[in-house]
C-alpha cells in the first residue's frame, strides 16, 4: 500500500461520521497530518478505548463505562421518580439545567411506526420490567413533542397505568422571556390548556 | 421556480443533515412531494414545530432539477389534528398507505380532500375509526385508478342486490353466486349487502365492516405489494 492509499482511507473513514462530507473529511485529514499530530494521536486511542469499554448501562440504558451508570448508581437520587427521554442528549440536557433528583430511562429513539420503529425496539420491554420492581411511583414522560414523541408517551403512559402508577407529562408553554406574538399557535395552545392558579 | 402558498399536509419526516428534515409532502395541488427543510431543526426555528403529521399547513418551495424541492415557506393553515393511542396509530396508517400509494409529483386534489375529511373524522369520532379507514382506503383505490366496481354485477351488468351473496375478483369486479350452480372458486365472498354499504359509505353493522375490510386488504396487498405495512401490523397487536 502506498502512502496515498492510507491517507485516502483516513478520509473515506472520517465521513463516518455524521454532517462530514469528502471535502470536510479531507480538510480534516490534512489538519491532523499537517498541524495535530498529537492530537490526532489522542483521538484515535481515546476513540478505540471508548468504543471497546462504553457500553449501555443495565438499568437505564444510557451509556456507562461500567454495568450500572454513575447515575444510577448514586445513593443520592430519589428512585421513585423516573424520567423517560429519547437520547443521551436529552440526560444531559436535564442534569445541566433542571432541578431533578430522580433517575432517568433513555429509549434511544421513539416509537415510528412509519419508520418501523417499534416498542421493543426502543427497551419498553426492560422498561415495563423496572416498573414492575416496584420501586418507581411517577413516571415522568420527557420525550420529544413531535408526534412520535407523543404517540411514544402514550404508549408509556399506559403502561404505567396498568400499574397503577402515576404518570406525568412534562409541560410544554412560552419559552422564558418570549414573548406571545412570536410563539406558535401550537405552543400557545398548550400553554392556555396547560395554565395554572397563581 | 417557486410555487405559490398552498394547502399541504406533512406524511413523515426525517433528519437530513445536521440540521435539515427531509419531509415527505402530501399537497393539494401536486399530490406527493419530497422536500427539504433547510436548517428547521436549529434551536429557535418555530417551522420544525410547524412541519409535523396532521397539521394542516399552506407551503410553498422552489423546484430544481432533482427529485426533492426546497421549501420557501410554510404557514400553519389551522389546528393540529389531535390523536392518541390507537387512533393515533389509525392516522399513521393513513400517511403509510399515501406514501406507498401514490409515486411522487402526481396531483390528486380529491384524494387529498378525502385524506384532511378522514383525519378530521378520526380524531372527531375516534370510536368510527374503522369505518373512516374503509372509506379512505376505497378513495385511495378508485383516485389511484384501480377501479372498484361495488353497485353493479362485473359479468351481467345488473345492478348488485343486497340480499345475494356475490364473489369479488380483483381487477374485474363483483360476480353473483347463483343457487344451485358450482361456486366460482377464485375471487373474495362477500355480500351484497355489504358491496352496497361500501359503496354508499355507510359501514354500520360490524358484519359489512368485516367483510369490506377483508375485499379492501386483498385489492391492497395487489397494489402496494406483499410488503406489510408497518402501522398496520402494530395496530393488530397494540
Amino acid at each position: 500500500m502506498s502512502e496515498a492509499a492510507l491517507l485516502d482511507q483516513l478520509i473515506q473513514a472520517l465521513r463516518c461520521l455524521p454532517g462530514v462530507g469528502p471535502k470536510t473529511a479531507q480538510r480534516m485529514a490534512f489538519h491532523l497530518l499537517e498541524r495535530d499530530r498529537e492530537g490526532g494521536r489522542r483521538l484515535s486511542e481515546t476513540l478505540l478505548a471508548a468504543i471497546q469499554r462504553v457500553g449501555h448501562c443495565e438499568q437505564c440504558r444510557n451509556f456507562s463505562e461500567t454495568p450500572l451508570c454513575t447515575l444510577c448508581a448514586s445513593p443520592r437520587r430519589d428512585r421513585a421518580l423516573l424520567c423517560v427521554v429519547e437520547s443521551p442528549a436529552d440526560v444531559s440536557a436535564i442534569e445541566q439545567s433542571a432541578d431533578y433528583r430522580g433517575l432517568y430511562f433513555v429509549l434511544m429513539g421513539r416509537m415510528s411506526p412509519l419508520d418501523g420503529i417499534r416498542p421493543e425496539d426502543i427497551g419498553i420491554d426492560r422498561l415495563a420490567e423496572r416498573l414492575d420492581r416496584g420501586e418507581v411511583q411517577e413516571v415522568i414522560l420527557a420525550t420529544g413533542t413531535t408526534v412520535e414523541g407523543e404517540a411514544t408517551a402514550h404508549y408509556i403512559a399506559q403502561i404505567a397505568h396498568r400499574r397503577n402508577l402515576r404518570a406525568t407529562r412534562i409541560a410544554h408553554g412560552v419559552p422564558l422571556g418570549g414573548e406571545l406574538g412570536y410563539v406558535d399557535g401550537g405552543t400557545l395552545s398548550h400553554a392556555i390548556a396547560a395554565r395554572r392558579e397563581l | 421556480m417557486q410555487t405559490e402558498l398552498h394547502e399541504a399536509c406533512v406524511l413523515h419526516r426525517r433528519s437530513y443533515r445536521e440540521s435539515s428534515l427531509l419531509v415527505e409532502l402530501f399537497s393539494a395541488k401536486h399530490g406527493r412531494v419530497g422536500a427539504v427543510a433547510k436548517g428547521v431543526t436549529r434551536r429557535g426555528n418555530p417551522l420544525a414545530a410547524l412541519l409535523q403529521p396532521f397539521r394542516p399547513l399552506l407551503a410553498a418551495w422552489s423546484t430544481r432539477r432533482s427529485e426533492l424541492v426546497t421549501l420557501a415557506q410554510v404557514e400553519a393553515a389551522g389546528e393540529p389534528f389531535v390523536f392518541s393511542g390507537r387512533t393515533a396509530l389509525c392516522a399513521f396508517y393513513l400517511n403509510e398507505l399515501l406514501l406507498r400509494a401514490l409515486p411522487r409529483n402526481d396531483a390528486h386534489p380529491e384524494l387529498f380532500a378525502r385524506y384532511r375529511a378522514a383525519l378530521g373524522r378520526l380524531a372527531a369520532e375516534p370510536a368510527a375509526a374503522e369505518p373512516t379507514l374503509r372509506i379512505f382506503e376505497k378513495h385511495l383505490l378508485q383516485t389511484a385508478g384501480y377501479g372498484v366496481i361495488l353497485d353493479s354485477d362485473a359479468d351481467t351488468a345488473r345492478p348488485v342486490e343486497p340480499e345475494r351473496l356475490y364473489r369479488y375478483v380483483p381487477g374485474h369486479g363483483p360476480t353473483a353466486v347463483r343457487d344451485g350452480g358450482a361456486a366460482p372458486e377464485a375471487g373474495i365472498a362477500i355480500s351484497g349487502a355489504t358491496l352496497l354499504a361500501l359503496n354508499r359509505e355507510q359501514l354500520t353493522a360490524p358484519l359489512h365492516r368485516a367483510e369490506a375490510k377483508r375485499l379492501l386488504r386483498v385489492l391492497l396487498r395487489l397494489h402496494l405489494g406483499d410488503k406489510p405495512l408497518h402501522s398496520r401490523a402494530w395496530f393488530d397487536e397494540y
